[in-house]
């Protein structure tokens, strides 16, 4: 059966990439544009992969990321980063929340920065789900 | 009242990084996330004739806008801050609204209004546009100085001027949720020469000490909430008397309860909080009070 991959990004023209990718590659592509609605989206279709932007409006993919890490409903969901955000930044910005709300939220197993090739977005799907 | 939630709206050409960053003190409140908000106005990409909707020139300004924003989210990221962004082909004062609807923030940063004296006369200020539609309070920021330097302890000093309406005991309120980042606060009241019912030295003397009296009052009510508050009692033309004090004691921003006036009266006639917001060279943070359009 189909894997279900949920793409969370503001920009529509990404949105577009990405489920182009995933729909060549035979999976199923769910769409949410904002942190908000991305959670309302994992909650309701419990997708096999996540692909998470961080700068967006309405609740980032910083905060959303925390989530899916540290809810234990939540955590066994896999995540792509795919952002424009630099990597050294992210890292400092998971440093600095550990810091002042305690507690240490694991590092990301894949994070692409903003552009890739549609191989290398399409290979990162597979490392993690298959 | 806290300032968890920050909205920058910016041009690039007013509002820099050096603004947001002379506003991060706010971190010391409460301060944990900042929404960027790009308005590119629709005549820059509007309908050409020969050449039609300018799509490209739309991407390439988003783009442009995005790359600046990755920047600077960077920065507030590092810092553990939540950042998110916005970039529109819009209308400034609409689009503003619609974010602030979706995003609830506490804060509104806006540079001042570029728009003419004619053109503001006839279609508002900006600012003051945009108070009479929200809640929200407006920091209006300047740069202060010719030389663009933007004041780097935006809360250290600021004046509070009131007039003892509703809207000033909300700002009150709004001010005692900046106890932690305040250094010292300034209040003030210019009481009006038309409200001096003699010229006499008695009389004046005597509208002094009442004034004088609420203002004590007043700081005492602030000190109770750990900030320490220092009295000042003006006559004169409130405007111009506000302006004075804010330079006689180099404060680093006015902060005023915005007017009751309804909207079409304000526009000819103008406002206290409209004049210094448009035209005082301190950053100005404007309460609104109740609507009345």
């Amino acid at each position: 059966m189909s894997k279900k991959v949920l793409v969370v990004d503001d920009d529509p023209d990404v949105r577009s990439f990405v489920v182009t990718v995933l729909e060549e590659n035979q999976y199923i592509p769910l769409v949410a544009q904002d942190g908000v609605e991305g959670l309302e989206m994992i909650e309701k279709e419990h997708p096999d992969l996540v692909i998470l932007d961080v700068l967006m409006p309405r609740g980032s993919g910083i905060r959303l990321y925390r989530k899916l890490r540290t809810d234990e409903n939540l955590n066994h969901i896999p995540i792509i980063m795919f952002t424009g955000i630099a990597l050294r930044s992210f890292l400092k910005s998971q440093k600095a929340l550990d810091e002042f709300k305690g507690g240490e939220v694991p590092k990301p197993d894949i994070y692409l920065e903003k552009p890739v090739e549609p191989e290398e977005l399409a290979a990162a799907v597979k490392k993690k789900i298959g | 009242m806290e300032i968890r939630k920050l909205l920058f709206v910016t041009k690039f050409e007013d509002l820099c990084y050096d603004a947001l960053n002379s506003l991060l003190a706010l971190r010391g409140a409460a301060l944990e996330h900042v929404v960027f908000l790009n308005v590119i106005e629709r005549d820059k990409v509007a309908m050409k004739r020969g050449s039609g909707y300018l799509k490209e020139e739309e991407v390439k300004l988003k783009e442009t806008a995005n790359i600046r924003f990755i920047d600077w989210a960077e920065n507030l990221f590092e810092m553990g801050l939540e950042v998110g962004a916005y970039m529109e082909v819009s209308s400034l004062i609409p689009e503003i609204l619609r974010v602030v609807d979706k995003e609830s923030p506490d804060l509104i940063v806006i540079g001042r209004s570029h728009k003419g004296p004619l053109e503001q006369l006839y279609a508002g200020s900006d600012v003051m546009e945009l108070i009479r539609r929200t809640d929200v309070p407006v920091m209006v920021f300047k740069h202060m100085r010719g030389d663009n330097i933007v004041p780097e302890k935006l809360f250290e000093r600021p004046l509070f001027a009131t007039n003892w309406s509703k809207t000033g005991q909300k700002t009150i309120e709004y001010i005692k949720g900046l106890k932690d980042i305040i250094g010292e606060i300034h209040i003030m009241h210019v009481v009006k020469e038309s409200a001096l019912k003699s010229k006499d030295t008695h009389e004046v003397q005597k509208v002094r000490k009442a004034e004088r009296k609420k203002l004590d009052a007043l700081c005492d009510d602030l000190g109770d909430a750990g900030i320490n508050a220092r009295p000042h009692v003006y006559v004169g033309d409130p405007q111009k008397e506000i302006e004075k004090a804010a330079k006689e004691y180099q404060v680093s921003m006015i902060i005023l309860g915005s007017t009751e006036k309804a909207a079409l009266l304000e526009r000819w006639t103008g406002s206290i909080s409209k004049n210094i917001a448009d035209k005082s060279i301190f950053p100005c943070l404007l309460i609104p009070g109740k609507k009345d359009i």
